[in-house]
């Protein structure tokens, strides 16, 4: 953890949000809504990977919710948002051309220092449900640049195939072939389904790869890291190898509110994503 | 803290008339009574001003920092602006352990990200502390943590002399201060290391945690400690130690419209890592789910976490939770229990 001040100047604009206009809305399940946004006010975004937004609804709140498009030089980006309370079941009754508002990005994300770790090794992906929204910052900005990777695996699970987040490209991500694989599985099966069923960790064994030689990035909900983690280990897979992005209650995305605190990480500036072996021994991190 | 040497004296009358003069351009907050009860408030004349310290049940945080405060303004067709209220204020006779709550506090605010709400208000605001000759109650242990002399936090600093105070200058803003509405007399330059010498001989035997400097290492040792459940297990998440706490900054942020929906506002309250809710997540999980844990977390802020990065116990013995807790926890008793005095 952090543990050298960093006094700064006041920022009048700490807490003061900026106009995104909702440019297209697409039902992905019953709970989960895809959103594309336009920034009004600035040219890009300028994100990293895995960073997030504070977006809000005036009159109701503010909520933390991923950048869910790779970097990009235009003044687009997406998210995908579960409605889950006030903030997030508002955001699902807004329609195009609506406006949002939003604050950052905040969060470490995978910062370029990070990423440049990742050239030339398999990168294996283990993504549980709605962990896709902040994953596929990632997948979409290293799939185009395939050929720099030895090989880029996903492993994807959710409850029934009706839950499939972003079902259209996951369609196409499984077609391109070459060094990108994708694993589907499902808790459970229905008439629709004729890929493999059983929790995430039943996709680890069906793939081949060195441990010593791969970065795993893992998202999901809190209980999957647990036997994924686990899982790994017992690959021998070393834990500097393991990347896991996390969820916190947050108020503020700027280390002061408290609420996203693990021991002594503020999980909104250290954080979403951690490297494994630098947070393992923190008791609040599973 | 080593001997300063003031400048200027200043009698007692001569502070009243200052702090009188001060009332045309400031806001003037100091220690007073309300029905019977003493409190830091805004006062209407230097006359309501108590100088006999009896502790208060909230700390003066929240003049930087308010219970409740718009941060946000906005109107239904979406102008949206910040708000950032400040006014000139004085700050009069704020005591030791508050001081190095203030300091604490303007660094945290400042941390990584300036907090342009809280630290407005510090731009505005000048600090006069009041050093203590003696240990204002049984249940503050400020002699416990270091914070029984104030580290930073003020502009000017008062230490009581015969007919009146002697003065140490912090800051610019502080012998501004001075040049504008005080009129004093110069020093003889040995008033304070007197007022020091006396306040040791009242604090007499009351030292400093023998492993003070190493509280961060034995609490990383000592997670899993049995005080944790002793205390928590008694602990009834009402929140109360962190409302009086003057080094508690925890907030939680909501909306509220306007009755005629046409305004509203975003407002930050003071929030509590006691309460149960506080580290909920929409997924169903709660990442401290017990109040050991909570306590666990409250306490390791104050003498692990937070105190890392300030480098000074981020407890700074007021005694105020220990007053206010009905379930009778003190994280004295907790940092001694985990070997801060053997
Ligand atoms: C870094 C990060 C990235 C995220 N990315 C996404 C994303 O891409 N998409 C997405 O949909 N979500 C994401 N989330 C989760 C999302 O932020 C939350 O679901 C959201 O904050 C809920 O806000 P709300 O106002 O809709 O719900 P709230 O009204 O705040 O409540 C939602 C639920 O939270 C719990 N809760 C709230 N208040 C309390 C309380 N007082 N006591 C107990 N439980 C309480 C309850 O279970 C309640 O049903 C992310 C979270 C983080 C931290
Ligand atoms: S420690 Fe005491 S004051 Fe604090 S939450 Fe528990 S019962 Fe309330
Ligand atoms: S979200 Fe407020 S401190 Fe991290």
């Amino acid at each position: 953890m952090r543990t050298k001040l960093n006094l700064r100047e006041s920022d009048p604009k700490l807490y003061l949000p900026e106009r995104a206009k909702i440019l297209k809305i697409k039902d992905f399940t019953e709970n989960e809504k895809f959103f594309e946004l336009a920034l009004l006010d600035r040219p890009k975004l300028g994100h990293v990977p895995g960073q997030f937004l504070q977006v809000s609804v005036l009159g109701i709140g503010e909520a933390p919710i991923s950048i869910s498009s790779a970097p990009a030089e235009h003044n687009r980006f997406d998210m995908c948002v579960r409605a889950i309370g006030d903030v997030t079941k508002k955001l699902h009754t807004l329609n195009v051309g609506d406006i949002v508002y939003i604050r950052g990005p905040f969060g470490n994300g995978f910062a370029e220092k990070t990423l440049s770790t990742m050239l030339g090794k398999h990168l294996l992906f283990i993504v549980g449900g709605l962990g896709y929204a902040p994953l596929r910052s990632l997948i979409n900005k290293v799939v185009p640049e395939r050929d720099k990777y030895k090989k880029i695996s996903v492993l994807y699970g959710c409850r029934t195939s009706k839950d499939r987040m972003y079902a259209h490209e996951l369609d196409e991500l499984s077609k391109i072939g070459g060094n990108v694989e994708l694993l589907e599985t499902v808790d459970k099966a229905d008439e629709n389904w004729t890929g493999s069923c059983g929790v995430i960790t039943t996709l680890i064994p069906k793939i081949d790869f060195n441990p010593n030689e791969t970065i795993a990035m893992v998202v999901g909900p809190p209980i999957m890291y647990k036997f994924v983690l686990k899982a790994l280990l017992e690959k021998n897979m070393p834990k500097e190898n393991i990347y896991i992005d996390l969820e916190r209650r947050m108020k503020c995305g700027v280390g002061k509110c408290g609420h996203c605190q693990m021991e002594g990480i503020y999980v909104c500036q250290e954080g979403p994503v951690f490297n494994y072996a630098e947070v393992e021994k923190n008791e609040e991190l599973l | 803290m080593s001997a300063q040497t003031p400048e200027f004296v200043i009698t007692k009358k001569d502070l009243l008339q200052g702090l009188d003069k001060a009332l045309a351009d400031y806001q003037v907050a100091a220690l007073t009574k309300k029905d019977d009860r003493v409190l830091y408030d805004i006062i209407k004349s230097p006359t309501e001003v108590v100088f006999d310290y009896q502790p208060t049940v909230l700390s003066p945080k929240k003049f930087f920092f308010p219970q409740d405060e718009t941060i946000l303004e906005y109107t239904a067709d979406g102008k949206i602006s910040a708000k950032i209220e400040a006014k000139p204020t004085v700050l009069f006779g704020i005591r030791p352990c508050d001081l190095n709550g203030f300091k604490i506090l303007h660094e945290a605010f400042a941390d990584d990200h300036g907090d342009p709400n809280y630290l407005a208000k510090v731009e505005q605001t000048v600090v006069i502390g009041i050093d203590c000759e003696k240990i204002c109650d049984k249940d503050a242990f400020c002699f416990k943590v270091g914070s029984q002399d104030a580290t930073g936090g003020f502009d000017l600093m008062l230490y009581e002399i015969a007919d009146g105070y002697a003065i140490e200058i912090a800051t610019d803003k502080g012998s501004q201060f001075i040049s504008k509405y005080l009129t004093t007399s110069k020093a003889n330059g040995d008033e304070i290391t007197s007022c020091q010498a006396k306040k040791a001989a009242n604090f007499g035997q009351e030292k400093p945690f023998k492993n003070l400097a190493k509280l961060p290492e034995l609490f990383e040792q000592n997670k899993h400690h049995a005080v944790w459940d002793q205390e928590g297990s008694r602990c009834l998440s009402c929140g109360s130690c962190i409302m009086v706490c003057p080094t508690c900054y925890c907030f939680d942020v909501g909306d509220e419209w306007q009755l005629n929906l046409k305004k509203g506002e975003r407002v930050r309250k003071w929030d509590a890592c006691m309460v149960t809710p506080f580290a909920a997540v929409g997924s169903g999980e709660n990442f401290r789910h017990t109040a050991t844990y909570r306590l666990h977390h409250r306490i390791n802020r104050k003498f692990n976490f937070l105190m890392k990065k300030h480098n000074q116990a981020v407890c700074v013995g007021c005694g105020r939770c220990v007053r206010a807790c009905l379930a009778d926890i003190s994280p004295k008793r907790i940092a001694e229990a985990i070997g801060a005095d053997s």
